[in-house]
């Protein structure tokens, strides 16, 4: 079967012909857009925090009538609390380690600075590189299961306390390997100093993880989420926050086990059904807009995909209809099922490939449109190229029933009234 | 040419079947013109079809161009549909998205034959009916008289061994039907089987021979009326 036939025949039907091939461009452009976006969401959702996440669960609570976290005395109080606490869940069975920690990677609740290589005095109203600081103590990488890949961990002799508003010097600090490329690019950083918040007092980097994570899951932070900095110091205020590690299979019993443990420890507390949450739960709803829109943009996909076939369908359905007698005259002159198969199918291709085409221009356009105007980064040509295919094989799969009814068109028809 | 004997075709349905041909017989020589007549419902298009390869029969046997067409695949009745027979039908049937140029070229295309040897018959057959101007143009900028012209070049086009005629004029006027008899008796004269279909005596008086069906059984035109004048004498029927 040639094209010149089949072309004079679609030059007489441009009406259909034209808004099946724009749908099937409009497809195209929109479901590879939607796709490599997808693709992105997937990408950013299943991204490490560099924790262990497995059996890690997270509590927080707050303290009822507790002293004031701006007093000496006040200070000392609230860390005895924590200390109680921290001791009877490690003492708790199925507990493999506890950290006390301000916050956790992906809680979105976090405390922000800045580091710099010069000091406060130095730098004036400039900003350093930006990071997130957990406040913890020596437990943390037992407990977050972070990888130290140079210098040490912290020890219980690094390990201070503080009012949560107090501005003290923090001597040693362990900061993230991507925070650590960003002050030293050369490397060495460890033993080297820091200054943290525009002090002038140094922070010496004792090591360096592999990776951590910042509590931010959003466009916030975005552009320093790997530079996170630890320091050694528990924090002093009307709520305390730990982290706990569980011997593997022990989570959901020990999670179970900690509300009436930390009651019997100090009832003056508030302990809700969201103070003490897995970390998959921190997870997924740190990533719940970004799975419902990879969803939402499934199904629009799913749907416009749909809404194409069905348009395909039922074009060629009504192409079916309207050339029965025509289908039997062919047949009548010697055209085989195949070729009547053949032809629909042929047909189909051009259409689709005219649309394919238009399609690919859409789609780079409308990715360029998105780049200029959000946070969109250029679309490989792999994904044009797959919807090019898939577009292409939809219109197949979409005419092959219409087209092989079409085959089965009796040639007797050719002698029958119109 | 076109040989069969005993053929029969019994549409069946869950509580009767009819007989539109019964105990058939029929020996059309190579070159001859044959005019097939018989009253409404008589089975002459069903013969026709059957003889054309359009529809498959019930029982008997049928011979086109010394083939037994009985057992033959579907692929096997498209090609000897494409190769022998040439197909004239009361409506025409051109395809009206095509150019007359497009509409005689699709048979030879099936045909699988070289771009050159297709256009070179092409303007042999339009030349033929005197249509060799109109090459370029659709079917509805022509005539009926004309589109039936279109048509027999088509048919003419394979150079097929059998034209299967079904009332070749029956959409035409009196001026173009006598044009396009003329033209088949001109065919007909350098060589072509013709089996024509007809209820027009007048038509059917310029064949060679004459074959009347009544009831889907040859009969006798020396013992039957040579044509009925009553309508829907119908297939025989029997409950099943």
């Amino acid at each position: 079967m040639k094209l010149h036939p089949i072309l004079a025949a679609l030059r007489k039907h441009k009406a259909g012909t034209v808004l099946i091939a724009l749908q099937i461009a409009l497809t195209l452009a929109i479901v590879c857009n939607a796709i490599f976006i997808i693709g992105q969401r997937i990408q950013r959702v299943n991204r490490a925090t560099g924790l262990d996440e497995s059996n890690l669960f997270f509590v927080s609570q707050q303290w009822v009538g507790a002293p004031s976290a701006d007093t000496p005395d006040g200070v000392e109080k609230l860390d005895a609390m924590q200390r109680e606490d921290l001791a009877a869940l490690r003492n708790l069975p199925g507990v493999a380690s506890v950290a006390p920690i301000n916050s956790l990677p992906l809680l979105n609740s976090s405390w922000t600075g800045s580091v710099s290589l010069k000091s406060g005095a130095e730098i004036g109203d400039k900003t350093g590189t930006r990071t997130a600081y957990y406040f913890t103590d020596e437990q943390v990488f037992p407990t977050l299961g972070l990888k130290l890949v140079a210098g040490r961990a912290f020890n219980a002799g690094d390990v201070q306390h503080q009012g949560f508003r107090e501005n003290r010097d923090r001597p040693v600090a362990i900061i993230t390997r991507a925070l650590a490329d960003k002050l030293y690019p050369k490397g060495g950083a460890v033993g080297k100093v820091m200054y943290s918040d525009g002090s002038s007092a140094p922070t010496t980097i004792v090591g360096v993880v592999t990776r951590m994570q910042i509590p931010s899951s959003g466009s916030f932070g975005s552009d320093f989420a790997w530079n996170s900095t630890l320091i050694p110091t528990r924090l002093d205020a009307n709520f305390a926050r730990y982290a706990v590690r569980t011997r593997p299979g022990q989570l959901d019993a020990v999670m179970h086990a900690v509300t009436p443990l930390l009651y019997k420890v100090n009832p003056l507390r508030v302990l809700d059904d969201d103070s003490v949450r897995p970390f998959s739960d921190i997870r997924a709803r740190a990533y719940r807009a970004d799975v419902g829109m990879a969803v939402l943009m499934g199904v629009i996909c799913l749907i416009l995909i749909a809404v194409t076939a069905a348009g395909i369908v039922g074009l060629t359905s009504f192409w079916v209809g309207q050339r029965h007698r025509q289908i039997g005259v062919r047949r009548a002159l010697g055209a085989r099922k195949i070729d009547i198969l053949h032809y629909f199918q042929i047909e189909n291709g051009l259409i689709a490939g005219v649309g394919a085409v238009i399609g690919v221009i859409l789609a780079l356009g409308l990715n360029a449109w998105l780049m200029t105007h959000y946070e969109m980064t250029r679309m490989p040509v792999l994904y044009v190229l797959v919807g090019v295919i898939a577009v292409l094989v939809l219109g197949q799969a979409a005419v092959f029933v219409p087209a092989r009814r079409a085959s089965n068109v009796s040639p007797v028809s050719a002698t029958r009234a119109a | 040419m076109l040989k069969m004997t005993h053929l029969s075709k019994v549409y069946r349905t869950e509580v009767v079947e009819t007989y539109a041909l019964r105990d058939f017989n029929i020996d059309v020589k190579e070159g001859e013109f044959v005019a097939v007549t018989g009253p409404s419902g008589s089975g002459k298009t069903t013969f026709l079809t059957i003889a054309g390869l359009l529809e498959t029969f019930s029982g008997g046997e049928y011979h086109l161009d010394g083939i037994e067409v009985s057992n033959l695949n579907d692929n096997a009745r498209s090609k000897i549909r494409n190769e022998k027979i040439g197909f004239i039908f009361q409506a025409f049937n051109l395809i009206p998205d095509l150019s007359v140029f497009d509409n005689i070229e699709v048979p030879l295309r099936y045909r699988g034959m070289k771009s050159a040897e297709r256009k070179q018959r092409i303007m042999d057959s339009l030349e033929r009916v005197g249509l060799a101007s109109r090459a370029k143009h659709y079917p509805a900028e022509l005539s009926g008289g004309q589109q039936q012209r279109v048509a027999i070049a088509r048919a003419l086009a394979g150079s097929p061994r059998l034209l299967l005629a079904d009332e070749p004029t029956g959409n035409l006027d009196t001026q173009m039907a006598r044009g396009v008899m003329e033209l088949l008796e001109e065919i007909h004269r350098d060589g072509a089987t013709i089996v024509m279909v007809t209820h027009d005596p007048e038509l059917a008086a310029r064949a060679q021979r004459n074959v009347h069906i009544i009831d889907g059984q040859v009969v006798d035109l020396a013992e039957e009326p040579r044509f009925h004048t009553h309508a829907g004498a119908g297939a025989s029927q029997g409950q099943l």
